[in-house]
């Protein structure tokens, strides 16, 4: 209930701005639902007016008196209601497919903004798939919810109000016996749906786990081969497979079986109104003609009043779909965003100094990653943090560019702790290379002036030529305007990597942040990355996370870090000489004869 | 294509013949009580109580059979539909492990496991409305057309107009609704894509101040969405009134003409109701034929995907007469040249050369220089193109597969766990394996000691996508899995990449003092990796250009000359 409360407030916010077609879906609804419920007691009128023509130009005293007068004003009554239904319900469903597009769009753009403005610490410790699956299948859900449920749960209950006015103004006793059937039919339905929801939430479990399967023998074929183990494989798909074949069953047998249920409930309730209409005509105290054009009109209003209630069973499951989306799409609403402080001050480049001032540092309360860091880089200076999986290098990089604030310390510039600046002009002066490239779809282009949109051709050229990947765009066919995506394999890895430094470059920041790439690339282009480096560093303030310690030989500083503390700082010469873990690390690494 | 899902649906042909029978029933008892309803009002009419209360009871007699005809339907047609799609996939699952690796990257895994999960359901999904609702439209049809031609002859004319009328609005209105809903398709994906791009890069974009632009980027598309979005709904805005509409005039026409004509034929009075009803029927028919044409259109393109893997043959087979033998580990190269499959520059180049069993071979070069590729025919992942590979003097075109499996372990630089437990894992790579053969082979892998500190040491759990490991962690167990049957041959094929220097050599120091006997085969970007072996093989642009030892190719070899200058310390140059 409370997630229904939640679901109707959800969907409030995002019809507040369509106030006046909500105003006229409203109105149109009910004038369609009115017309619609009306238009049926026309007909009945018709036939008993022909009903009455014929009876009164059978007997030859009454037939001078005939006339079709009474016939033709039935039908053309008729003909005008269903011509009002139809635009009523026209004007209707023109209005809901605006509505629903433009409010999901709504929630589209705002999710997107959403995330561009949360902490980075919500996307580090969110699956992407599990963030992504908002867009997907949330916003999917609550679409179709609202093309083919929401809207539509209005007028049928609208329908169900009107069908019952009806009935009731046209004869009560026959009204009762519509309805009779009604707690019957609703109490099965909703048995069925509850054994439905239980077993297809079975199935889907079932099915989750195979596909699952499927996904991960198939992409470790490789391994699979060479160990011959196709068999094995095999028998244990069949497993998974039969498990799916029983639990589809049940849930595909109880979700298909309430329609055929619902419309055989239909039928039996329109031939008991006929029936009991049928007794009344015979032993009631109404004339045979009006009689039958009660039975006529009753008919249709059992199998119209049955309507509504199908479908709302029916759509029953698309409902609750969108009152799950609305909770998931509120639950990353109610992030806290980024902070940005208000007057913060604007940082306009490093004069002096970087500073990170006896730093600690957890991701989870309780988990402490760096312990009391300190350290200190001049400006110009390029300073090497190196140390082993985990020890914190990369956690020192999220930390200069705000991405994560410290839990006690401060990381200051220039004596300006970062907490006081204004983030943007903070961002603006630092540039980062991180150590998985990432590769926009679009043009190479669009990639180079990612940080800088209004950059010029020149500008764009020369960053490339310092990345050492201008000679490579231009051998493409379409050189600059190749479009370029994560997946496609214009680019290796180690041209991705260059790509982004040319998109650092070009965005000229006073401080750098050089996570080095650990994948493995050939020599060659790992040549080729040094010289770039080497450009982008020369002349910058630079922190480089280096996993080849060849990279960072003629680095002023080197800080070896090692489960969140330092323990060795110096340069070089320096190191090799205290022949520490740097200088053991070292000998490992590198060739000797 | 039909013929096709045919041969899988027969296997359930009792169930199929009983959903058929189902269907027909409740097809025809919908059809059956508007003539009951009929004559029910020409009871009244007549004023024949004796004969309305039996008609009354037959009925409901008819609505509920028609109940339970629809009840045991659904049963029958998912009987159907979800053997005949258990059925499928299984076949299709047993025939992708019957390829080669070459099939598979031709698919590329990504589709084949769409093939076999969405791909299948959409076929159930096409079966069971088959034998739910498609049966029922003709039936429907036919019936409902007959019947009202039989109750009102004289007013065909009207029945014709319709018809003519639903059916041309629902294919003026199904066509552009297809191109839109392609255009909806690509345009979704673009916004999903951009939304996954931007979580991906999320630092690049912080860190770039690119919320802003990003952000109007992404409304740009999705307003372009919105828009294909809005006119899809307008277009099917029309289509519901418009039916509605096209039944209702049917119906007031037909009460005006029976009005007209009522002295001439009173009967037509008491047939009018059930003529209504038929109408109705007919129309109903027609529009769910549209909507089922675009069901099926959908769950064809699936059948043909999984056909397309089912029609594919095993690019390479061993054959089943070779009989199994105990290989060694020499391996001999014969003039071998290979171009993958569908392209045309040759990745090796005749490569020839003769391995002793119990050599430890270093394999250097740059990438694309085709050192995998020469490692990926010793497993015969693919057959070369031209030339012949030989392991254990047993030319692999003429070999025994499990001989060959036994032989030869190769070990990847992805490597790839299966969720699972840890002794699973290991058992790959020896079925029978034993608690001290996992013990010795993961202490050559330097494995154990992280395996042995979890309290349920071998059987600890491996997750899905082994996120429970790190990337050294991984690439421990499965070398443990390469060396844990006692190969003949071991493939390395750079699997040492993400443990740092200390592990890698004792790696290496327990491969060369424990595996004497074992041909061992070292890819690596790292000279430090390959100094020791007894030979080194050079390769460029898919040839061998040289082979010696670390010593040798110093002297010799100009490109490892250069490969090793980018690798040494600086002391060792100063």
């Amino acid at each position: 209930m409370a997630s229904l409360w939640h679901a109707m407030k959800f969907f409030a916010r995002y019809f507040k701005h369509y106030k006046l077609g909500l105003a006229i879906i409203v109105i149109f609804t009910l004038l369609a639902t009115y017309f619609q419920v009306k238009a049926p007691v026309y007909m009945g009128n018709a036939v008993q007016e022909i009903a009455n023509y014929m009876m009164l130009k059978a007997n030859a005293k009454t037939a001078a008196q005939a006339s079709m007068t009474q016939v033709y004003h039935a039908i053309w009554m008729f003909v005008l209601f269903i011509l009002l239904m139809g635009v009523g319900l026209l004007i209707n469903s023109v209005m809901q497919a605006l509505i629903s597009s433009k409010a999901v769009d709504d929630m589209r753009t705002g999710l997107f903004g959403k995330l561009q403005r949360m902490t980075v610490k919500y996307f580090d410790s969110h699956r992407d798939g599990e963030i992504l699956s908002r867009f997907t299948s949330d916003l999917d859900n609550i679409f179709n919810a609202m093309n083919e449920a929401i809207f539509q749960l209005f007028s049928q209950i609208a329908i169900l109000v009107g069908i019952l006015v009806m009935m009731f103004t046209q004869n009560v006793a026959l009204a009762w016996v519509t309805i009779a059937a009604t707690p019957i039919t609703v109490l099965i339905a909703v048995l069925v749906i509850r054994q439905a929801q239980h077993y297809v939430n079975l199935q889907q479990e079932e099915v989750g786990h195979l596909n699952g399967y499927i996904n991960e023998q198939i992409n470790g074929e490789k391994v699979i081969i060479t160990n011959g183990l196709q068999a094995d494989s095999v028998a244990g798909f069949t497993e998974h497979n039969e498990k799916v074949r029983q639990a589809t069953y049940h849930g595909q047998v109880w979700s298909g079986i309430l329609n055929p249920l619902m419309m055989g409930m239909s039928l039996v309730n329109t031939a008991i109104v006929i029936f009991f209409g049928g007794y009344l005509a015979l032993n009631g105290s109404l004339d045979r003609a009006t009689a039958l054009g009660l039975i006529v009109t009753f008919v249709n209003f059992s199998q119209q009043y049955y309507q509504p209630i199908s479908q709302i069973t029916s759509t029953y499951n698309m409902l609750q779909l969108a009152v799950t989306g609305a909770r998931r799409l509120d639950e990353v609403f109610d992030q806290p965003d980024e902070v940005n402080p208000k007057n913060g001050v604007k940082f306009d480049g490093l004069q002096q100094q970087v500073l990170l001032d006896d730093v600690h540092f957890s991701y989870n309360p309780g988990n402490e990653i760096l312990h009391g860091i300190t350290i200190e880089a001049n400006k110009g200076q390029m300073v090497a943090l190196v140390g082993p999986t985990g020890s914190g290098k990369t956690t020192v990089m999220n930390l200069l560019n705000r991405f994560y604030d410290v839990d006690s310390g401060a990381v200051k510039f220039d004596g300006i702790d970062v907490r006081d600046m204004d983030l943007q002009s903070l961002r603006d002066h630092v540039g980062i290379v991180l150590q998985d490239s990432v590769i926009f779809t679009g043009t190479i282009r669009y990639n180079i002036t990612f940080g800088r949109p209004d950059a010029t051709d020149d500008e764009i050229i020369a960053a490339a030529k310092q990345a050492n990947i201008h000679d490579f765009i231009m051998s493409l066919p379409q050189q600059y305007d190749t479009e370029v995506t994560d997946e496609n394999s214009v680019f290796s890895t180690g041209q991705k990597q260059l790509l982004s430094i040319a998109r650092t470059i070009i965005t000229n920041p006073d401080l750098l942040i050089l996570d080095e790439a650990t994948s493995n690339v050939d020599t060659v282009t790992e040549a080729k990355i040094q010289r770039a480096m080497d450009n982008v560093i020369a002349g910058r303030t630079s922190f480089v996370i280096a996993h080849r310690l060849k990279t960072i030989l003629n680095a002023d500083k080197i800080v070896v870090l090692k489960n969140g503390q330092i323990i060795e700082v110096g340069t070089h010469q320096e190191l090799l000489a205290a022949d520490g873990f740097y200088a053991e690390l070292y000998r490992n690494q590198m060739v000797f004869d | 294509m039909i013929k096709f899902l045919l041969s899988y649906v027969k296997r359930y042909k009792r169930d199929a013949i009983w959903a058929t029978v189902t269907i027909a029933i409740a097809a025809i008892t919908s059809l059956w009580q508007p003539k009951l309803l009929q004559q029910v009002v020409q009871a009244i009419a007549d004023d024949n109580l004796s004969k309305m209360y039996p008609l009354g009871i037959q009925l409901i007699v008819v609505a509920l059979i028609g109940l339970i005809a629809g009840a045991l339907n659904t049963i029958f047609a998912t009987k159907v539909g979800m053997g005949t799609a258990a059925d499928l996939r299984a076949d299709e699952y047993q025939h992708v492990q019957q390829f080669s690796f070459a099939n598979i990257e031709r698919f590329s895994s990504g589709s084949l496991v769409v093939r076999m999960t969405n791909d299948i359901q959409q076929v159930q999904t096409i079966v069971m409305v088959f034998f739910q609702s498609l049966l029922r439209v003709p039936i429907l049809f036919i019936g409902a057309l007959g019947l009202a031609l039989m109750t009102l002859p004289r007013l065909w004319w009207v029945i014709l107009v319709m018809i003519v009328l639903v059916v041309g609005i629902t294919m003026m209105v199904m066509q552009p609704m297809g191109k839109l809903f392609g255009k909806f398709q690509g345009l979704l994906d673009k916004t999903n894509g951009m939304a996954k791009e931007n979580l991906q890069g999320v630092r690049v974009v912080k860190s770039f101040n690119q919320e802003g632009n990003e952000e109007k980027r992404f409304n740009a598309a999705s307003g372009e969405l919105t828009d294909i979005n809005i006119k899809i709904g307008y277009l099917f805005s029309i289509l519901m009134p418009a039916f509605m509409l096209v039944g209702e005039m049917a119906i007031a026409v037909s009460i005006l003409f029976v009005g007209q004509h009522i002295m001439a034929d009173p009967q037509m009075l008491g047939a009018l109701t059930s003529f209504v009803n038929y109408l109705m029927q007919i129309m109903n028919a027609i529009v769910m034929a549209g909507f089922m044409s675009m069901f099926a259109a959908r769950g064809f393109e699936s059948t043909r995907r999984i056909k397309e893997v089912l029609d594919t043959d095993p690019e390479l087979t061993f054959n089943p007469e070779a009989p199994a033998q105990n290989l060694s580990g020499d391996v001999t190269f014969d003039h071998v040249s290979f171009t993958y499959p569908g392209d045309e520059v040759p990745v090796l180049k005749d490569i020839s050369f003769d391995v002793k069993q119990g050599e430890m071979i270093g394999i250097v070069g740059a990438t694309g220089s085709g050192k995998s590729t020469l490692a990926e025919l010793i497993p015969r992942l693919y057959d070369p193109t031209e030339g012949k590979v030989a392991v254990g003097h047993v030319d692999l075109k003429q070999v025994n597969e499990g001989s060959l499996r036994r032989a030869v372990a190769f070990v990847q630089q992805k490597a790839i766990l299966f969720s699972g437990k840890i002794s699973d894992n290991l058992r790959q790579g020896k079925a029978d394996a034993t608690y001290s053969d996992m013990q010795s082979a993961a202490q050559t892998a330097q494995a154990a000691e992280f395996i042995e500190r979890y309290p349920d040491t071998y059987d600890h759990v491996v997750e899905e996508r082994s996120a429970n490991f790190s990337g050294g962690q991984k690439q421990r167990l499965s070398i443990t899995r390469g060396v844990i049957g006692d190969p003949k041959v071991l493939i390395l094929d750079d699997s040492t990449s993400a443990l740092d220097a200390r592990s890698e050599k004792l790696v290496q120091q327990a491969l060369s003092e424990q595996f004497v006997d074992t041909t061992k085969f070292v890819i690596s970007e790292k000279i430090s990796s390959v100094i020791n072996a007894d030979r080194i093989f050079v390769m460029a642009d898919g040839q061998l250009i040289a082979t010696g030892t670390h010593a040798e190719l110093l002297a010799s070899s100009p490109v490892y000359r250069e490969i090793y200058d980018t690798q040494k310390a600086q002391e060792v140059i100063d």
